[in-house]
C-alpha cells in the first residue's frame, strides 16, 4: 500500500515538474553545486571566515571560473569551429556507412528483414541525414536552447543563495515544527539529504571514474579523442539502463569510422564498454553512489517506464531521485501518522500553549 | 511582529557565538570552533511540563539546556537517581551521541525552558571533517558520561564502585 502511493506521488510529482521544469532543472544543477562546494565553504569557515563570508568568496570564484569557462568555450568555438563542422561530418558519415554494413550484413543472415521497415529508413549520405535533421530537428533544438538559455542562469544565483543561507532557512523551517516532531522532522531533512548528497556527488564522482576508464581504454585501443568520448559516453550513463547502451554504440560508430577494417578495434570498443560497466556494477557504484536511491532492479526498470511515459526523456534522468526523495518522505510521514504518542504529545504541548497564552 | 526573513539577517551570531562559550560542553571550543558548530545546532523552546522526549522514543541527538531546568523521569530508579534535574549549562541525552537506542527516560520541561538540540548524524558529519572539535566535545561528553555511570555505581549497594 505504502509503495503504491509513493509510486503514485513520485508520477504526480514528475508531471508536475514538467509544467515548472525551467525552475527544477536549474535547481537539481544548483544543488549539485551546492554539494561540490559545500566542502570549500566548511574549509573556509575552519581557516577562520565567518560563514556568509565564506560562502560569498566561494560563489565569488565560482562566478570567476564560470565567466573564464564561457570566455575560453566562445574563443575555442571561434577559432576550431570549421575544423569541428569537418570531424564532425567524418564521424556521422562513418556512422551511416557502419549503419549501412550492419544492415547489409543483417539482411544477409536474416533475409526475413529485408521486408521490415526499420530497414528501409536509414539514410545512406550525409546529404540526406543532414537534409533530415535540418527539416525534423534543427529549428526545434535551436528555440529549446534559447528557452533554457535564461533558465540556465539561475544556476549560480540558486547556488549562491543555497551556499549563503541554506542552513539558516533550513533551521528556520525546522523552528517553525511542533516539539512533538521536531526530531522526526530532523530525520527526515537528514534522510532526504543524505540520500540526495550521496546521489548527486556520487554520480559526479561515478563520471569522473567512467571517463578515465573509458578515456583510457580507447587511447589505448587507438580511438581519436577518447577523453572526450569518455566523457560523453560516461554522461550519458546518466540515463540508466537506456544511456549505457547509447554510450556504447556512439563509441563504436567512431572506433568503426577510424578503422573501417579493424574489426578486432571495434570488439575491442565492445569489450571494454562491458568491463567498465561490469566495474560500474561491482566496484564504482558501491564505491561512490552506494546504496543511496538504490531499489530493485524490478522497481527502477518499471519506474524508468514510467517516467518516460510521463515526462519524456527528462524523466527518465529524473525518476530514481524523485522516487529516493518520496519513498523517504512517505515512510517517515508514515512513521508520524502511525505514533499515537507524538499526537498526544503534540496535543498537551498545544494544549499548554493555550493555556500559557490565556493566563499571560 | 517578527520581521519575515529575519533568519537572514548576520547580526546575533557573535552574541550567540559568546554564549556557547559559557556552555560547559563546548568549554575547550574556540571561537571559530564555535562557529562552525552553531551552524548544526537547533534552538527550542518548551512550556512547563512539555515532554522533550519519552522513554522508549529512538534517542537521535542530546540537548543542552540554555535557559530554565528539566525533570528526568525513569522507570529505572536509579537512573533517575543519578540526575533527576538539569538546569542551565547541563546537558541530557548524550548516550544518543554515540548509537541509536531507545531513550532510557523520559525529560519534562520543570519551567519555561530553552534548549539546543545537537543531532548525532550532523555531529558524525562534523567530526568526519573536523576531527578536533569532534574530540573536545566527546571528551566532556565522556567525562559527563563517567560522572554519571560512577553515581549510578555508587547508588547501587550491590555492585563496586569504580
Amino acid at each position: 500500500m505504502t509503495w503504491c502511493v509513493i509510486i503514485l506521488i513520485t508520477c504526480l510529482s514528475l508531471y508536475l515538474f514538467e509544467w515548472v521544469i525551467w525552475l527544477v532543472v536549474p535547481g537539481l544543477l544548483a544543488l549539485v553545486g551546492y554539494y561540490c562546494l559545500q566542502p570549500l565553504v566548511q574549509a573556509l569557515v575552519r581557516a577562520g571566515l565567518k560563514h556568509r563570508t565564506a560562502g560569498k568568496v566561494v560563489t565569488g570564484l565560482l562566478f570567476l571560473v564560470t565567466i573564464l569557462g564561457v570566455v575560453l568555450l566562445f574563443y575555442v568555438a571561434a577559432t576550431r569551429a570549421a575544423s569541428w563542422q569537418a570531424v564532425t561530418a567524418h564521424y556521422v558519415q562513418g556512422g551511416l556507412d557502419f549503419l549501412e554494413k550492419t544492415k547489409g550484413a543483417l539482411e544477409e543472415k536474416l533475409p526475413l528483414l529485408k521486408k521490415s521497415a526499420l530497414m528501409g529508413s536509414t539514410p545512406t549520405n550525409l546529404d540526406t541525414a543532414s537534409e533530415q535533421f535540418v527539416d525534423k530537428y534543427l529549428a526545434k533544438l535551436l528555440l529549446q536552447m534559447l528557452h533554457w538559455l535564461p533558465a540556465l542562469l539561475l544556476v549560480p544565483y540558486l547556488t549562491y543563495f543555497i551556499l549563503q543561507d541554506g542552513n539558516r532557512l533550513k533551521k528556520q523551517v525546522i523552528r517553525s515544527v511542533p516539539n512533538a516532531f521536531f526530531e522526526k522532522t530532523m530525520l527526515l531533512i537528514d534522510r532526504v539529504d543524505r540520500s540526495l548528497q550521496s546521489y548527486l556527488i556520487g554520480l559526479m564522482k561515478l563520471t569522473f571514474l567512467d571517463t578515465a576508464c573509458l578515456g583510457l581504454g580507447l587511447w589505448l585501443l587507438g580511438i581519436s579523442h577518447p577523453l572526450l568520448l569518455g566523457l560523453m559516453a560516461a554522461v550519458l550513463a546518466w540515463l540508466p539502463y537506456i544511456g549505457s547502451v547509447t554510450g556504447g554504440v556512439l563509441v563504436t560508430i567512431v572506433a568503426a569510422t577510424d578503422y573501417p577494417k579493424e574489426p578486432a578495434t571495434i570488439y575491442g570498443c565492445v569489450l571494454l564498454f562491458v568491463c567498465v560497466r561490469l566495474l560500474d556494477d561491482f566496484v564504482f557504484l558501491p564505491m561512490t553512489v552506494g546504496r543511496s536511491l538504490r531499489f530493485h532492479p524490478v522497481l527502477s526498470v518499471l519506474m524508468l517506464f514510467l517516467g518516460a511515459a510521463v515526462a519524456g526523456p527528462a524523466g527518465l534522468l529524473r525518476v530514481l531521485p524523485v522516487l529516493g526523495v518520496v519513498a523517504v518522505i512517505i515512510e517517515t510521514l508514515g512513521q508520524i501518522l502511525r505514533n499515537d504518542r507524538l499526537w498526544a504529545r503534540f496535543r498537551h504541548g498545544r494544549q499548554l500553549r493555550q493555556t500559557m497564552a490565556e493566563v499571560g | 511582529m517578527k520581521a519575515p526573513f529575519n533568519f537572514l539577517r548576520v547580526g546575533a551570531e557573535d552574541h550567540r557565538i559568546e554564549n556557547l562559550k559559557g556552555l560547559s560542553l563546548f568549554k575547550r571550543l574556540t571561537s571559530r570552533e564555535l562557529r562552525e558548530l552553531d551552524e548544526l545546532l537547533h534552538e527550542r523552546s518548551y512550556q512547563k511540563d512539555e515532554v522533550i522526549f519519552d522513554e522508549g522514543d529512538t534517542g537521535l541527538g542530546l540537548y543542552i539546556v540554555v535557559t530554565g531546568r528539566v525533570k528526568i523521569v525513569s522507570s529505572h530508579a536509579a537512573l533517575q537517581r543519578a540526575a533527576p534535574e538539569c538546569g542551565p549549562g547541563d546537558f541530557f541525552g548524550e548516550l544518543a551521541m554515540f548509537e541509536e537506542s531507545q531513550r532510557t527516560a523520559r525529560v519534562v520541561a520543570a519551567e519555561p525552558t530553552q534548549v539546543l538540540a545537537l543531532f548525532r548524524t550532523e555531529f558524525v558529519s562534523l567530526l568526519e571533517r573536523d576531527r578536533g572539535i569532534g574530540v573536545k566535545i566527546l571528551f566532556e561528553l565522556t567525562r559527563t558520561v563517567i560522572g554519571r555511570s560512577r553515581k549510578l555505581l555508587a547508588s547501587q549497594p550491590h555492585l563496586p564502585t569504580v
